[in-house]
């Protein structure tokens, strides 16, 4: 019996950003695929080829995919990592969308911090990122204590929401030490996520982007 | 042993404000699947108490059988796929979940000019309208345009009506309405909107609509 798994190409950027979960999901299911990464200047001249002029772009047997969470969603779907009920998957997508409103207000004044946008460096920090991280990891932190603290942010499975915190996390506390110290809750739940074997391995092979 | 009731309704209770707002597609979705549910209106003054009961401390909030699900797309999308209205396989799902990110990342733009319209924030309407109404709506509805053209049934997504038919429909109609001509150099987005809101029980909905 063979079974023929489709092909799946990723079309991205040199970064991590919003196509790691995709890359963490593939690997955590042991599924080839094609890893593109482009330069943000080669960008313009794929656009055509892009549906909403945007990466990352999915393509699985050639049929096109764009949004980052619709791509994560689908093989999360695909792989078993999407929750195991209608309810659970409904919260999973809640803390998603919660998580992805809060990635719009912080990276915007982390990009000014890092001199990487022009604005003020030097307020950021105090005036956007704190509070935007308070605000937020206030609630995922009651959110993986009443889940039972048992390495997961929703169920009691692995699923791409975790992914999804975990790799925030980790470039978060990459870049500002300490940042989440507040929060032991959530940085136990994601040090439980980042021990998962398969996870682990590519998070160390990976090629090293700077976020 | 006892008799399973053959139609275990869940409770559907959805939180609000009386506006129509994030509310107003999740209450659509649930008018189309023709399910029964409480539409609770929260005042200004319940609001305070309110929201400490509430997972993000935010609404919409959807109440199925003494479980809260928040975010609007998360409710959306969890109504819609217990009723056949997330697309017909796993792609075409994404493909809703996709166009449906795409269009929450035109409305954080298009806010900005917006929420003034609509008589929130303050700030200069015409500015605002140059810098971020016409360039959000110009970068976005081309993209619809031709969704709508290259799917070819009139929906956004396959062939049937989906949740991210509903949302698009309200978002334009309520556009066109607030900016009368906004939407003049896009005929099919403003034919999906008709089309959308001819449905039965969604033109029930409206005509009957408490705002």
């Amino acid at each position: 019996l063979c079974l023929l798994m489709p092909t799946y190409k990723l079309t991205y950027l040199h970064l991590r950003g919003r196509a790691e979960i995709a890359r963490d999901l593939f690997h955590l299911a042991g599924v080839p695929y094609e890893d593109i990464r482009y330069r943000l200047d080669e960008v313009p001249t794929i656009s055509e080829s892009l549906p909403f002029g945007q990466v990352p772009m999915l393509e699985v047997d050639g049929k096109k995919l764009p949004q980052s969470h619709a791509i994560n969603r689908y093989l999360a779907n695909e792989f078993g990592f999407a929750g195991n009920s209608a309810i659970e998957r409904a919260w999973i997508d809640a803390v998603a969308d919660q998580h992805r409103d809060h990635e719009i207000e912080i990276w915007p004044p982390f990009l000014i911090h890092l001199g990487l946008e022009p604005g003020d460096r030097d307020s950021q920090m105090k005036e956007k990122i704190e509070p935007a991280r308070d605000k937020y990891f206030t609630i995922l932190e009651n959110i993986a204590k009443e889940n039972g603290s048992n390495g997961h942010f929703v169920g009691d499975s692995l699923t791409w929401v975790d992914l999804l915190i975990s790799e925030h996390v980790y470039t978060f506390t990459q870049y500002f030490p300490g940042f989440l110290d507040a929060f032991p809750t959530v940085l136990d739940t994601v040090a439980k996520i980042q021990a998962t074997p398969k996870l682990k391995e590519w998070m160390e092979k990976r090629p090293v982007e700077k976020f | 042993f006892s008799a399973i009731s053959q139609s275990t309704m869940p409770a559907y209770k959805l939180y609000y404000f009386s506006i129509r707002g994030l509310g107003e597609v999740p209450r659509q979705i649930l008018a189309l699947a023709d399910v029964k549910f409480e539409n609770v209106g929260i005042t200004k003054e319940q609001w305070p108490e309110f929201k400490s009961k509430t997972p993000f401390g935010q609404m919409p909030v959807l109440e199925v059988d003494g479980k809260q699900i928040p975010q609007s797309f998360a409710i959306a999308r969890y109504v819609a796929s217990q009723h056949g209205l997330a697309g017909k396989t796993p792609f075409e799902a994404a493909w809703v979940d996709a166009l449906a990110d795409q269009y929450k990342d035109f409305n954080n733009d298009f806010k900005k000019f917006f929420y003034l319209v609509l008589g929130f924030g303050e700030g200069d309407l015409e500015a605002a309208k140059l810098e971020h109404g016409i360039p959000a709506r110009d970068k976005f509805f081309p993209l619809v345009v031709k969704q709508l053209k290259s799917n070819g049934t009139g929906f956004l997504v396959g062939d049937s009506v989906t949740w991210v038919d509903v949302l698009y429909a309200e978002g334009s109609s309520r556009v066109a309405h607030e900016v009368p001509g906004f939407l003049d150099d896009y005929p099919e987005v403003l034919e999906h909107a008709k089309k959308i809101h001819a449905i039965p029980q969604i033109k029930k909905w409206i005509e009957a609509r408490p705002v």
